[in-house]
């Protein structure tokens, strides 16, 4: 049964104004980014108005962000090449687990995940700085790993569940040891929901703030901890904001637009279920 | 196919484990260890903090501004664990009883006198240096002096034919006149916990009785303080929509796009009422001292952490280099400089018209306690006299319930023995 | 089982990860819980469970759970139901997918630091773009920041516009995992969108839905940055969660004793939520999950 032209023109439609009214903030802030701040705040706001991109220049040139961005590239690559690898092993060891081990690991992973990170602020400092790992990477990028552990491993494990144990077992008599199971037949299913974890990984890593304000320092700053520097105080602050939030968001947005491919390709899957 | 993502995700990972090797390897090595100076940001600040840079040959200064409450947090994580991270820290005069007491500040005293003469520190008036002593010592360098103080709409005032107000009662009146829908008569600055604390600071000391005692009682629930209070209350039905949630930067606002018409704000604010790619009131905006006096004073200025592993005197050049009277007078129009000799400066009050104001307001003004717990106990009060004005609580229910949080805290610090 | 022995072995790397880094920090931050601890210089004392029984007795303690429960249901339902809507639609439809999916995921993406500005700068009085959209209209809207019932909603729509587009990636996902067949003999039975919905997809991707739901509700409890930029927890206390009350015991009160236990009520509060949920969702097959 083919859909109707119409009714898919409709919820395109509707689809559409759900997104323009979702991305107004973004919109709105872009547009705050390129004007005078005599303007961005406005009122009436105004619509017309000559730019400047006098922020954006600001804020990548003269207050060098171009630097962080190394380091928040540097620590999000790395926290996704160690993370996602060890938290899908352990997922698929714990969706063929049986018995209450295994969910009384799962649980005690969530429950790392429900309390507060303002609390683990200060310890974390106190065994960085005993350790003289204060403004390293392999600090921030360790903690951030263990912090995504939780995160990391749920999720994979809710994809391997949907791979059918018929399909181990039927490499098991094949003469695959564990391993070649796990990695040769089972993971090339989850492919998509490999992605999908790489990304919110990614993105984990990139938008941490509070653990990045602890634990770097000059060599090491990452972007939110340089954008958090410019809130208040002076409107050119906020217009500086502005200009970097959207700047930062864009090596974000150019992954992703790589990732699209295989998360669509990927996803028509279904044969997998016989 | 598989094949080639499986690649792909290998070589990642390999780029990654590169990475984190050169990154560990290149951390470690270090040779003279940069002072590192952490601080709050605004642009006076951000003026001292690139003098801080260049102020003595050789050694470098890593600088790191960020909005107060962040600056706060990191000092405290930092500090409160005694490490060596931080070497020069922001304190003004609330935090600064804080960290002294807790330990975290070294005295400067004995560094004060032997440099005295070669950076010509009796320029700093006590006036200046007693909002920093704690116990009688001093623990902070002053860089900046800030004031509230009163912006009123001369153009709107003159058409009505009025003065600005001299009484807090005349404040109220005129607050009420000048109040339409598109322009609110005042503004009001009440987010929790520094915004209000401005506010109700000025109430307090002009209506009420005060804070604390001699003794460190709460007063401010007196019959005056009461009556301050409902004033205050009183006053937000004449204020910009989005007071109870409106800090220093939205109250700006509010006068520079036109939206009030008189207002409490901060002597670091003047400037940008007369810069035309910010404000649409250019030269339209007078100051004067507030109505009743008894606005708030703040200091800003730099200490010595007492666990840093930095020669104290290398630190303490920096921070009086930065703060000289050259740089005072350069830096004029963003600041008020501590210093006398910059202060008194006739060509200043003949230069930038917010001085005259700005004098005037420094006479009557009044620091808040110097209690080390007053941003502990301003939790409890802001929160209380919030809830009085949202109507949540009768106005003298909710100071005596501040009250009594107050002396319960100041109690379990240790004080009335 | 030689199979299942092999299988722990698979658990070693992240567990060394996460014992090595985050038990030190995570056990210290719980058993700091039962001490008194001022971090202003005096070395904490052990009082048991002296802080938990006087968080019990503490007004301020239970008003911020029920804010905080408010404000999570209200948040992760809204998420929920809107998410499941647009991932459906999403499948449902057959051009345009891609770029849709990119834009709606971009709020995602913004930093959370200034996602709370920009939320700021929509929701401010009088001169934020809703108000500014509203008032060219010759209506006078509400105050959303600073009125008590209308902060909660906006704090609980900026909460909804930030994770929405987690909801719709991942559902999205989930739906298109399901089998096609099933789908196809439904609809030649003559079964319409909603019943295809409710009662093929949904139960078909439970552990997936339970997992969103989890995670959201355990992010929602610990919900900071943008309560914090937008209300402070104001106005008076409307929006002061347990996560804000927390923020001021520790860095204002610098009570770190009673800020940890604070932290595990929280973590207690999470668990028996999300217990209930799973209660609830696999109340007929227990042992699927």
């Amino acid at each position: 049964m083919r859909p109707s032209r119409a009714s898919q023109t409709l919820l395109f439609l509707a689809l559409c104004a759900f997104t323009v009214v979702n991305l107004t903030p973004i919109i709105w802030a872009f547009m705050t980014s390129i004007k005078l701040p005599v303007d961005a705040f406005s009122v009436p706001p105004k619509l017309i108005f000559t730019p400047t991109f006098e922020f954006h220049y600001q804020v990548w040139v003269e207050k060098q962000f171009w630097q962080f961005l190394i380091n928040s590239a540097i620590i999000a690559v790395s926290v996704v090449c160690i993370s996602v690898p060890i938290g899908t092993m352990a997922a698929f060891a714990l969706s063929r687990m049986r018995g209450s081990g295994s969910r009384g690991i799962l649980f005690g992973l969530l429950a790392m995940r429900m309390f507060p990170h303002i609390l683990l602020a200060i310890p974390f400092f106190v065994l960085a700085q005993w350790l003289n790992l204060i403004d390293t990477f392999p600090a921030m990028i360790m903690a951030l790993v263990a912090i995504n552990q939780p995160f990391t491993i749920w999720m994979m494990r809710s994809f391997f569940m949907d791979v059918p144990l018929e399909l181990d077992e039927a490499a098991r008599i094949d003469g695959c040891n564990l391993w070649q199971v796990f990695y040769q037949v089972a993971l090339p299913v989850v492919r998509p929901g490999l992605w999908i974890t790489c990304l919110f990984s990614l993105l984990l890593a990139y938008n941490e703030f509070l653990f990045a304000l602890v634990l770097t320092g000059p060599n090491t700053k990452t972007l939110p901890v340089a954008i958090a520097e410019y809130g208040a105080e002076d409107l050119n602050y906020w217009s500086l904001s502005a200009a970097a939030a959207i700047g930062i968001m864009l090596p974000i947005v150019l992954f992703m637009m790589a990732l699209q491919r295989h998360l669509v390709r990927g996803l028509a899957f279904g044969a997998v279920k016989g | 196919m598989p094949g080639f993502d499986l690649d792909r995700r290998r070589a990642l990972g390999v780029l990654g484990a590169a990475a984190a090797t050169t990154a560990l390897a290149g951390g470690t090595a270090r040779a003279q260890a940069p002072v590192q100076m952490i601080s709050h940001r605004f642009p006076a600040l951000e003026f001292y903090a690139e003098k801080m840079r260049g102020a003595v040959e050789g050694v470098e200064v890593n600088t790191q501004l960020m909005p107060f409450d962040k600056a706060n947090e990191l000092a405290t994580i930092g500090l409160s664990s005694k490490a060596d991270t931080l070497d020069i820290v922001y304190a003004n005069d609330t935090t600064v009883h804080k960290y002294a007491k807790n330990g975290w500040l070294m005295p400067l005293d004995d560094l004060w006198a032997k440099f005295s003469d070669e950076y010509d520190l009796a320029d700093f008036p006590e006036r200046a240096l007693a909002p920093y002593r704690y116990e009688g010592k001093l623990y902070c360098v002053p860089h900046n002096v800030n004031v509230m103080l009163f912006f009123y709409r001369r153009d709107l005032f003159q058409e009505a034919g009025k003065q600005p107000p001299a009484t807090m009662a005349e404040y109220v009146e005129l607050a009420k006149e000048f109040n339409t829908p598109m322009r609110a008569g005042t503004i009001k600055c009440l987010k929790p916990i520094d915004a209000t604390m401005n506010e109700v600071h000025w109430y307090l000391n002009t209506i009420g009785d005060g804070w604390f005692d001699q003794d460190w009682r709460p007063v401010f629930n007196s019959e005056n303080g009461v009556k301050a209070i409902e004033a205050l209350k009183e006053v937000t039905g004449y204020a910009q929509r989005g007071y109870a949630t409106a800090a220093n930067d939205e109250c700006t606002l509010a006068l520079q796009q036109d939206l009030a018409a008189m207002g409490l704000q901060w002597a670091s604010r003047t400037a940008a009422m007369d810069d035309p790619t910010k404000s649409r009131v250019v030269d339209l905006i007078d100051w004067a001292a507030a109505p009743g006096g008894h606005t708030r004073t703040a200091t800003d200025g730099y200490a010595i952490s007492a666990f840093t592993k930095q020669d104290p005197e290398l630190l303490f050049r920096i921070l009086a280099t930065s703060s000289s009277a050259a740089n005072m007078r350069e830096g004029a129009a963003m600041l008020v400089p501590p210093r006398d000799s910059v202060l008194r400066d006739p060509e200043l009050v003949k230069q930038f018209r917010q001085y005259p104001g700005i004098l005037a307001a420094l006479e009557t003004a009044v620091p808040t306690p110097p209690l080390p717990e007053f941003y502990e106990a301003g939790e409890f009060i802001t929160r209380r006299i919030l809830q009085a004005v949202a109507g949540e609580m009768e106005v003298k229910a909710a100071l005596d319930a501040a009250a009594a949080e107050t002396t319960q805290l100041l109690e379990s610090r240790g004080y009335y023995r | 089982m030689q199979t299942q022995r092999g299988l722990w072995l698979f658990l070693v790397p992240s567990g060394l990860v996460i014992s090595l880094v985050l038990l030190y920090p995570l056990g210290y931050a719980i058993y700091l819980s039962f001490f008194n601890y001022y971090l202003g210089g005096q070395p904490p004392t052990f009082i048991g469970f002296g802080n938990y029984v006087a968080l019990f007795g503490d007004e301020r303690f239970w008003g911020s759970i029920g804010k905080t429960v408010l404000i999570v249901a209200g948040a992760v339902g809204l998420e929920f139901v809107l998410g499941l809507a647009v991932a459906f639609g999403l499948y449902k439809l057959t051009f345009g997918v891609k770029p849709l999916n990119l834009l709606m995921f971009l709020p995602h993406i913004v930093t959370p630091v200034v996602a709370a500005l920009f939320l700021r700068w929509i929701f401010t009085g009088r001169w934020g773009l809703l108000d500014a959209i509203i008032m060219s209209f010759n209506i006078f809207p509400p105050d959303w920041l600073g009125t008590p019932g209308w902060a909660r909603f906006t704090v609980i729509l900026a909460d909804a516009w930030q994770f929405t587009p987690f909801m719709i990636l991942v559902l999205y996902a989930g739906l298109n995992t399901v089998d096609n067949s099933q789908i196809e003999s439904a609809q030649m039975d003559g079964a319409g969108n909603w019943t295809i919905l409710t009662k093929i997809m949904v139960p078909a991707i439970k552990p997936l839905i339970l997992f969103v739901l989890a995670i959201r509700i355990m992010d929602a409890f610990r919900f900071f940055d943008q309560i914090y930029v937008l209300t402070a927890g104001g106005p008076g206390t409307a929006t002061e969660t347990l996560t804000m009350y927390t923020y001021a015991l520790a860095f204002r009160l610098l009570e770190i004793g009673k800020a940890s236990a604070l932290g595990v009520m929280t973590l207690l509060l999470s668990a028996l939520t999300i217990g209930l949920l799973i209660l609830v969702l696999y109340r007929r097959d227990k042992g699927a999950f």
